[in-house]
């Protein structure tokens, strides 16, 4: 699929840059200022936290990225994508070179742990022999044994299920990981555990964003931070 | 290959969707079934009807009664007029004689009371039978009202009036069951836009996360379209078997009483291209049940 590259935007730099914003503004019904002016760039590779309080703007801005919501004005840049001007058809796309974490996991609870991943190897198209070496594989980078692939989710921890969550992001190579309060349910080992994954992920050269309202998290970690307050970066 | 297996993979979602919703399928398509019995009930009815009406119209003769007084040596000029009128294919002189004999044939276990009968109060009569291609109502009616003319003809007699009403019923028939084919295929797109919108409820987060890892569209839509259309043919087939072997049972059963009345019954069932239609519109209901759904859905 052709890219909706922005070479002929002058003010909007593409070169390393993973994720760009220029001047984003987005606004809900009802006049709920979400995000306002809001600028920055994140290198390829990088990890970086986006902190706030809840209703900081750190949800609107993940779903900028992957194109779930539209800025009302301003130029993202994803991997050279500008999303703000990608077609309806060119949406998966984007979405396939992003994996996305939940703080709420978003796992299928009536489907096994093998379906939960496998599912997504299906929707993407990929060869019906591939798909349980690929879900071995992932669930091996996850840190997590073959027993839990038959396996209902709810009979995992938190922890477990996140690593699956994590399995399934991972499980298209993506580009960029978008974590949404990935540990926001977990108790603080678990949620070392799971940072720890993130950071073992980025090192193999993914980029990623992680979402969070919980400083002492961030301080743990000597990680870039966007902090957000009121829909715009804090000074 | 990744095309073959994602259209492979597709159908067997829409058909585990299916499974995994079962009872609310089951309901919905034993209501699409009912509302399609009723429309192919209501094509069949007229179908055999006109087939009765065909029975009827071949059985139809025109009496003339002639005046009394009518010469018998007219006779041979009017069945040589009558010959020569446009519509009629055999002309039969009935005397008074001839009527009281066959009066008396056809009531012969009152015997005597008909003793003392005198030929004269039968009146000569003409049995004229009509060509095929004038056996319709309105040119039965015409022909009668020409016949009618004749100086000699007392009075005309034809099954005109049952001819008519028959006609009717099937005229009224025919264009009711557009009707009622319109309401209930309005009754069916919304049984199955309801029956696909409860699907989409429950599978809301498996939806939500096929977007998120980049799915097509058309992977996501394609299983509820597929819904849709499978509850349609699932159930006008189902409606068709119910009524074939219906048919059958009334064929067997029912029907040999009513040749009685009607003569010998040549009763059809659907043709090919009916059956098709209903299948047809079945598909395209349950699609377009689906289509509403989505748009409804927004999001998806």
């Amino acid at each position: 699929m052709q890219k909706d590259r922005v070479s002929s935007q002058p003010s909007v730099h593409t070169d390393a840059s993973m994720i760009q914003f220029f001047r984003v503004y987005k606004t809900y019904p009802g006049n709920i200022r979400a995000l306002a002016n809001i600028s920055f760039k994140i290198e390829k590779g990088e990890f970086v936290f986006v902190t706030g309080p809840s209703g900081a703007g750190k949800t609107t801005l993940l779903k900028l990225i992957i194109r779930a919501e539209r800025p009302d004005q301003g130029e993202i840049v994803v991997n050279k994508r500008n999303v703000a001007r990608l077609r309806h058809s060119q949406i998966p796309a984007l979405r396939r070179e992003i994996g996305f974490v939940f703080q709420d996991f978003k796992l299928l609870n009536h489907k096994s742990v093998y379906d939960n991943i496998a599912l997504v190897l299906r929707a993407l198209g990929h060869n019906k022999r591939e798909i349980p070496k690929r879900v071995r594989q992932v669930l091996r980078v996850v840190g997590l044994e073959e027993w839990v692939l038959k396996q209902s989710p709810l009979k995992l921890s938190g922890g477990e299920q996140q690593r699956v969550a994590i399995a399934r992001a991972l499980l298209n190579t993506p580009a960029i990981i978008l974590a949404d309060e990935p540990t926001g349910n977990l108790d603080p080992d678990l949620t070392m555990e799971i940072m720890d994954l993130l950071e073992k992920v980025n090192t193999l050269g993914t980029t990623v964003v992680v979402a969070t309202h919980d400083r002492s998290l961030v301080a743990q970690y000597s990680k870039r931070t966007i902090p957000l307050y009121r829909g715009q970066v804090a000074a | 290959m990744k095309g073959g297996m994602g259209a492979l993979f597709i159908l067997r979602r829409g058909f585990g969707i299916m499974r995994e919703n079962g009872p609310a399928h089951i309901l919905s398509i034993g209501t699409i079934a009912v509302a399609f019995f009723l429309f192919a009930s209501f094509l069949l009815l007229p179908l055999n009807f006109a087939s009765v009406l065909e029975a009827w119209e071949k059985k139809v003769q025109i009496i003339l009664y002639l005046k009394d007084g009518t010469g018998e040596g007219r006779i041979p000029q009017l069945t040589e007029d009558l010959r020569k009128e446009e519509g009629i294919r055999e002309v039969r002189y009935v005397s008074p004689g001839a009527a009281k004999k066959s009066f008396e044939k056809d009531l012969a276990g009152y015997g005597g009371v008909l003793k003392g009968l005198k030929a004269e109060i039968f009146p000569a009569s003409f049995e004229i039978t009509v060509q095929e291609r004038f056996r319709t109502p309105e040119r039965i009616r015409s022909l009668a009202a020409r016949l009618d003319m004749i100086k000699e003809v007392e009075e005309v007699q034809y099954g005109g009036v049952w001819l008519e009403r028959l006609s009717l019923i099937l005229y009224t028939l025919r264009w009711g069951v557009w009707v009622l084919g319109g309401v209930l295929v309005a009754i069916i797109v919304s049984v199955t836009a309801n029956t696909v919108r409860l699907t989409l409820y429950n599978k809301r987060g498996e939806i939500e996360i096929l977007k998120l890892v980049g799915a097509t569209d058309a992977f996501v839509k394609l299983p509820f379209y597929l819904e849709g259309g499978l509850q349609g043919l699932v159930g006008a087939g189902g409606s068709i078997l119910l009524l074939l072997c219906l048919f059958h049972l009334f064929s067997a059963k029912v029907a040999p009483y009513l040749s009685f009345y009607f003569g010998q019954l040549r009763l059809s069932f659907l043709p090919p291209h009916m059956i098709a239609s209903i299948l047809g519109i079945g598909v395209a209901a349950g699609l377009l049940g689906g289509l509403f759904s989505l748009r409804k859905a927004g999001g998806i």
